[in-house]
């Protein structure tokens, strides 16, 4: 039985291997770590990717085995280093004797250059570079195998999904840590530090990471928004960006010089986008939150398109400015200067996130954030605790509304133009993932969500075409790893409670620098 | 005097009549219950009285107010509170949380307040986490506050439950003991101990209203139930309706 299931690891990560060279990972991981190395081949990144797959299909396999005694993890290994070292010699040499045949390959493979299976067969006759890649691969089968039996005695795996949460309590368990925040002010002088780091932030950030963070803080607003909604209140919303569009058409239409002309000042905009972002939530929720569950989602989905839809139909084009969207947005001004560049914009959306994150903190630890929660949790009982679950579940939609409308005013006025096409299904998705990603619930969890979603992009794009299929693994592996998310939310209480378990160690250890 | 007045309530799904011209009272004070063989209608019964099915015909009044008209959330405001045959705790919450919110409809902070943190809100919010304290501390769950609700043991979930169903009523708990129970239990000897009066469903109509000796000689309900095998009990299926005082 373990035979089999090893072969079935080692053709997996065989076929897995083969989907990189096809797709032309390989030779991108060759170009990548060449550069890194200045290196002039790039034949060292790409078999460094085939045989960490391979090493890691040998691990795979002994994982599968019940209690593995020294043959057997060397078996496992080697007959998945074999299926695996048989998937990719077979394809190598169907790919070389097609090529010397001169068919035309790259008509439906466009990654599968000549240059690019050089990489592999090192110009050698199909059968050697069968033969070798053969060998190779079952010899990364093996080190796969013999690398569980060395590392058995460090779980890593487990340190990878927990570290975050260690570290977290390790250092709130420190006595330095602990004496800080048993002082009366510590809350605030916290807050104060964090405010005063964000203050001189945008000025050390040059324009282009003004920007690209800025766009990070509008999706952390957003995502606060959409936190009260699914992560409090259970409410799955599919078209929470009908808000955001709902706020950027607003501050369009109300100082743009083009379709209407009304060209009023930005600051008495952002209180109407986000009351009439509010009331649209209101105004959407009376008949769509009778549902639940899954039906929710998708009449929100369609509401999202709707909104889309409308912004560029034929009707409203002179209203809305049609498909072509609405130029010249009005930026802020303050006492005749104006301060609508990247820099100053920086500062409205910390701004925006500090006050969307305190209201987000008081309301949960409240009679309205419980009631939320409580429906969450199960709202029939919900509703027999004496909760009028319509009226609440209202309030977290037009909370949430009016903090998408906000982002939404921002987001036009900063980029001066608003158009259908910035409110497609995927920001609302795209919102939604952040939100998941951070850790449901979770106020500190929407930051680093954001952070990741909409920061890790431009850190990956080194990687260029292959931008968005990294990012899919990454988020993939991430909810393998840390199905809770990055941050979860662990209520104050429980924290507290972890750290008077933990308090124990540190105590009775050494800790003499605890002095004054 | 009665807290409870249920006039020909009757409750149809379809074709079925689930609840047929039922008349019930609960006299102030006292402990009724409601018993019958599986699908008799009680659990319908007690859905109507909450307000969770809305009765064809008939009429339900509470120290005189109509509940027919009413939502749960307002039922609930009113002073009747419930636990549930499998027990439907809000798991993901902390002990503390479920009790604090059993107290909904006695708080009145709305958005602004708990935005701004207003004096008074922080006030009632203290207030609340004392009352709370105190109801634990009766039912014996005193120090568990910070544990997950879905971590109790079996048993404390049940007291917790409780807990959150007390939290609801208006005054403080030692006014609060004399309540008016309405009691759903297939344990016999549970219910005839301790009830003041019983009555007995069969297919959504009453077939005897008496004291438990009453209805343990009754031939009506021997034939339609105990008769059935089922007098020594179908094991832990409990509800209970607390009515305040």
């Amino acid at each position: 039985m373990n035979v089999r299931l090893a072969s079935r690891e080692g053709l997996l990560t065989g076929f897995i291997n083969l989907c990189c060279i096809l797709l032309g990972l390989t030779g991108l991981a060759g170009t990548m770590v060449g550069g890194w190395f200045h290196l002039s081949s790039r034949q060292p990144g790409a078999w460094l990717l085939l045989l960490g797959i391979a090493v890691w299909g040998g691990v795979r396999a002994v994982r599968r085995v019940p209690d593995p005694s020294r043959n057997k993890t060397l078996i496992a290994g080697l007959v998945a280093g074999v299926m695996h070292g048989l998937t990719l010699a077979v394809s190598l040499w169907l790919i070389s004797t097609l090529l010397d045949a001169g068919a035309e390959v790259r008509k439906w493979l466009v990654q599968l250059t000549p240059e690019a299976i050089r990489l592999l067969t090192f110009g050698l006759s199909p059968v050697a570079a069968a033969a070798l890649m053969f060998v190779v691969m079952t010899t990364a089968g093996l080190v796969g195998a013999l690398w569980v039996r060395a590392s058995e005695r460090y779980p890593w795996q487990r340190t990878l999904s927990k570290g975050p949460t260690t570290v977290r309590t390790r250092f709130l368990a420190l006595p330095a840590v602990q004496n800080f925040m048993q002082r009366k002010h510590s809350q605030q002088i916290l807050w104060g530090g964090g405010l005063l780091i964000l203050l001189f932030f945008p000025f050390v950030l040059g324009q282009y990471w003004n920007y690209t963070l800025g766009t990070v803080g509008i999706y952390v607003i957003l995502g606060l928004g959409l936190n009260i909604v699914v992560g409090f209140a259970g409410l799955l919303d599919l078209g929470y960006v009908a808000f955001f569009a709902i706020g950027a058409y607003i501050v369009a239409i109300l100082t743009a010089p083009a379709p209407h002309g009304i060209m009023m000042n930005f600051w008495l905009v952002v209180p109407i986008g986000i009351v009439l972002a509010a009331l649209a939530g209101v105004l959407l929720g009376i008949p769509v939150l009778r549902m639940r569950g899954d039906y929710l989602a998708i009449v929100t989905l369609g509401f999202g398109e709707i909104i889309r839809i409308l912004s560029k139909s034929d009707a409203l084009t002179d209203f809305t400015g049609g498909p072509r969207g609405i130029r010249s947005v009005g930026g802020p001004g303050l006492f005749g200067f104006d301060v609508s560049s990247e820099f100053y914009f920086m500062y409205i959306i910390i701004l925006g996130i500090v006050l969307a994150a305190y209201v987000t903190l008081h309301l949960q630890q409240s009679r309205v954030g419980r009631a939320w929660m409580a429906m969450r949790e199960d709202e029939d009982v919900a509703q027999a605790v004496g909760i009028y679950t319509l009226q609440y579940k209202l309030l977290a939609f037009a909370t949430g509304a009016a903090l998408a409308g906000f982002s939404g005013v921002i987001f036009a006025s900063r980029n001066k133009f608003t158009g259908p096409e910035d409110f497609t299904l995927l920001v609302s998705i795209n919102v939604l993932c952040l939100v998941i990603i951070g850790g449901m619930g979770s106020i500190p969890g929407v930051v680093a969500g954001a952070l990741v979603l909409k920061g890790l992009p431009e850190i990956l794009r080194q990687l260029a075409d292959y931008r968005m299929l990294a990012f899919g693994a990454l988020l993939i592996l991430m909810m393998i790893v840390r199905p809770e998310g990055l941050w979860p939310s662990t209520r104050r209480q429980m924290e507290l409670h972890e750290r008077a378990e933990q308090s124990g160690e540190p105590d009775a250890g050494s800790s003499p620098e605890t002095g004054p | 005097m009665n807290i409870l007045a249920a006039h020909k309530v009757t409750k149809r799904f379809g074709g079925l009549v689930a609840v047929d011209a039922l008349d019930f009272t609960i006299p102030q004070g006292s402990i009724v219950s409601l018993i019958g063989p599986n699908g008799a209608g009680k659990t319908t019964f007690f859905n109507c009285i909450t307000g969770f099915y809305r009765p064809e015909d008939g009429s339900l009044f509470f120290n005189d107010v109509s509940l027919t008209a009413l939502r749960p959330d307002q039922i609930t405001a009113m002073g009747i509170a419930r636990t549930y045959q499998n027990i439907r705790l809000f798991a993901n919450m902390t002990v503390m949380e479920n009790v604090l919110v059993g107290q909904h409809t006695r708080l009145k902070t709305g958005m602004l307040g708990a935005i701004l943190r207003s004096p008074r809100a922080r006030q009632e919010e203290a207030e609340a986490l004392e009352k709370a304290q105190e109801m634990l501390r009766f039912v014996g769950l005193a120090g568990r506050g910070d544990w997950m609700a879905k971590n109790l043991p079996y048993g404390d979930q049940r007291r917790l439950e409780i807990a959150r169903a007390l939290a609801s009523k208006p005054t403080r708990l030692r006014d609060a003991l004399g309540l008016t129970i309405l009691l759903i239990e297939h344990h016999m000897r549970v219910v005839m101990g301790i009830s003041d009066r019983v009555t007995v469903l069969d297919y959504g109509v009453q077939i005897a209203e008496g004291t438990p000796a009453e209805i343990q000689g009754n031939p009506r309900v021997i034939e339609a139930y105990l008769g059935r095998g089922a007098a020594s009990g179908l094991g832990q299926k409990t509800a209970v309706v607390a009515a305040a005082a």
